[in-house]
């Protein structure tokens, strides 16, 4: 079968200083002209900054393949470069080199209530938090009344969301997440939202989404979840992708490594 | 409750015992149902009937230094504009007694004022139009273009989190804040009316030149928005040199006097301001006077310029915004 997403030694590199990212990433207007009278300079010398101390590649040859409905797991300690892949598949920053293509409509949820405006009610962010996300207004207006009855906020629709209590707030911000119905999701630890009890519910809700045959990719820190809701994992580490292969050999072969990395660091 | 624990569960030891439970999935996504499932598929349970397209619907890449504006993408986000200028509109009167009275409140105060000192203590000549109407037609296009530019150079730093956290065409932002402006321009042109009927100026065939002059102005306001709002993103002196660079505007642009107050060898200085055409033309329009052709052409060509540069200049720097914002 063809893929849904296909990823081509995708690269991401950062420069760690700012400053020295010539023509970009100057924090003052003088920096900037100070810099321009010695870019010719430094030419001259042969000294470009370009590899070695101040850059970052937070991601490094990143190919992989996502058929259609599947459910792929990233794993990976902190800084392996999990966020960074999903900020370029969500076309929120662009890569250095490599390709990706995508074959449906993809919506990103990298954090929850992205666009939440403290002092509009909860109808009103409803709208807007939906139309941010992708939503067409028919569509938020056709699920309106599931949204609401679904984070159980009824009475609280229309108060400005700045009172409410945080777990209200996660709770309306996830629930119109969940609402979303592209082809492609890809989804960045925002699960764990609410209390016990919602955070039950939200998992339910994640897995009637991928048995609907949505293709789905989702990083988490929890190795738990991973094993519960995907078929297939990543493992990535210092911007490569590490292994790669069925959700639960990924997850042993990644508690192994932390665990003879935590004997290590005993002896 | 019960339903969704039992689902969990049965999601895990059907992937411990490697073993499908197909008949428990439903197949929602657009479908071909009488395309075949290969069965080596159902190993990893994939019951779905997703069409793959030929094409790749997004393609992501590291793009060219120049990208011209994507007229049909942007179109496409039509919705997301409407709902960011209603959220502005909302969030710029809540919590406010008066509300939208505020956009008509700023002008009247200020014209109140110039009315008192340009016009009664210095006698500013003004062609024999009537103070109050003669410094609200420039104050309330000044209001509206000012605010717009402001706002809309300021709109990618308020919107911080869109930015780093979903994709859209960035230029929505600072197009969103232009629009949030119009919507204030016309509470604030009721006053407009009220004063017009006032002094009985009659209804000409100037006001045929209204909607092309508003929509010079929204485009001028655009274009300085999103160059600005681009620019800011990546220098934060925007933010502390426009406020004093858009009153200094105000000084050079006939709003307190007619641009005829200068000696007529040096008149074509304040044309070059591309204001003053589109300002001296609304109140033409509304007024009944002659049109100074040349002004407005110039402004339109000046707009037209800008307009591309602006927009060139943002998509060039629009790919980097979620990294050094």
């Amino acid at each position: 079968m063809k893929p849904i997403i296909k990823v081509q030694n995708l690269s991401k590199k950062f420069r760690i200083t700012p400053g020295e990212q010539p023509g970009l990433q100057y924090d003052t207007l003088r920096e900037a002209i100070a810099k321009a009278v010695k870019a010719p300079l430094r030419r001259w010398r042969g000294n470009h900054g370009e590899e070695g101390k101040d850059t970052l590649w937070a991601l490094k040859d990143v190919s992989f393949e996502v058929l259609p409905g599947e459910v792929l797991g990233i794993i990976g300690p902190n800084g392996a470069g999990k966020s960074t892949l999903l900020s370029i598949l969500s076309r929120i920053i662009e890569p250095t080199s490599g390709r990706a293509e995508i074959y449906g409509r993809v919506a990103s949820l990298l954090e929850v209530g992205t666009g939440f405006h403290p002092d509009l009610s909860g109808r009103e962010n409803v709208y807007l938090n939906g139309a941010v996300l992708g939503m067409k207004r028919r569509e938020i207006e056709a699920r309106f009344d599931e949204i609401v009855a679904f984070a159980e906020i009824e009475r609280f629709i229309d108060t400005p969301v700045k009172r409410y209590s945080s777990g209200m707030y996660l709770r309306l911000a996830f629930v119109v997440a969940a609402h979303l119905d592209p082809e492609v999701l890809i989804v960045d630890e925002v699960l764990a939202v609410g209390d016990a009890g919602f955070q039950k519910k939200c998992l339910g809700k994640m897995d009637d989404v991928t048995r609907s045959g949505r293709t789905v990719l989702f990083v988490t820190h929890s190795v738990g979840m991973i094993s519960q809701m995907c078929e297939h994992a990543i493992l990535m580490k210092a911007g490569r992708v590490h292994m790669k292969g069925p959700a639960i050999e990924v997850v042993d072969y990644y508690n192994t490594m932390w665990n003879t990395l935590a004997e290590k660091r005993q002896a | 409750m019960s339903k969704h624990r039992r689902k969990a569960n049965m999601k895990i030891t059907g992937n411990q015992s490697a073993s499908p439970a197909p008949a428990l999935r439903q197949p929602v996504a657009p479908t071909s149902p009488d395309t075949p499932e290969p069965a080596a598929q159902t190993t990893h349970h994939l019951v779905h009937h997703y069409e793959v397209p030929d094409k790749p619907v997004v393609v992501i890449e590291s793009s060219k230094a120049w990208v011209p504006v994507n007229l049909a993408n942007l179109w496409s986000y039509r919705e997301l504009l409407y709902f960011l200028v209603w959220r502005d509109i909302k969030v710029r009167y809540k919590q406010t007694m008066l509300g939208a009275l505020w956009a008509i409140l700023q002008p009247l105060v200020t014209m109140m004022i110039f009315t008192y000192f340009f016009g009664k203590l210095a006698r500013i000549p003004t062609e024999g139009v009537p103070y109050p109407i003669f410094f609200y037609t420039g104050l309330l296009l000044w209001t509206y273009f000012s605010g717009a530019v402001v706002m809309g150079a300021n709109s990618l730093l308020g919107n911080t989190n869109l930015i780093t956290k979903v994709y859209f065409p960035r230029l929505i932002i600072p197009g969103a804040a232009v629009g949030a402006g119009l919507i204030d321009f016309a509470i604030a042109s009721v006053l407009l009316i009220g004063l017009l009927l006032y002094y009985r100026f009659p209804v000409t065939w100037g006001y045929l030149m209204l909607l092309p002059l508003i929509v010079l102005t929204t485009l001028l306001a655009l274009a300085l928005a999103i160059w600005l709002a681009a620019l800011n993103v990546r220098f934060r002196d925007v933010r502390y040199a426009l406020p004093f660079l858009i009153q200094a505007w105000m000084f050079l642009s006939p709003i307190i006097y007619p641009s005829t107050l200068m000696p007529a060898q040096w008149r074509w200085v304040m044309i070059l301001n591309p204001l003053t055409g589109i300002i001296e033309g609304f109140r033409a329009a509304l007024l009944g006077k002659e049109f100074h052709w040349l002004a407005l052409g110039y402004s339109t060509f000046v707009t037209a310029l800008l307009l591309v540069y602006a927009s060139y200049s943002f998509r060039r720097m629009e790919k980097h915004f979620a990294e050094i914002i």
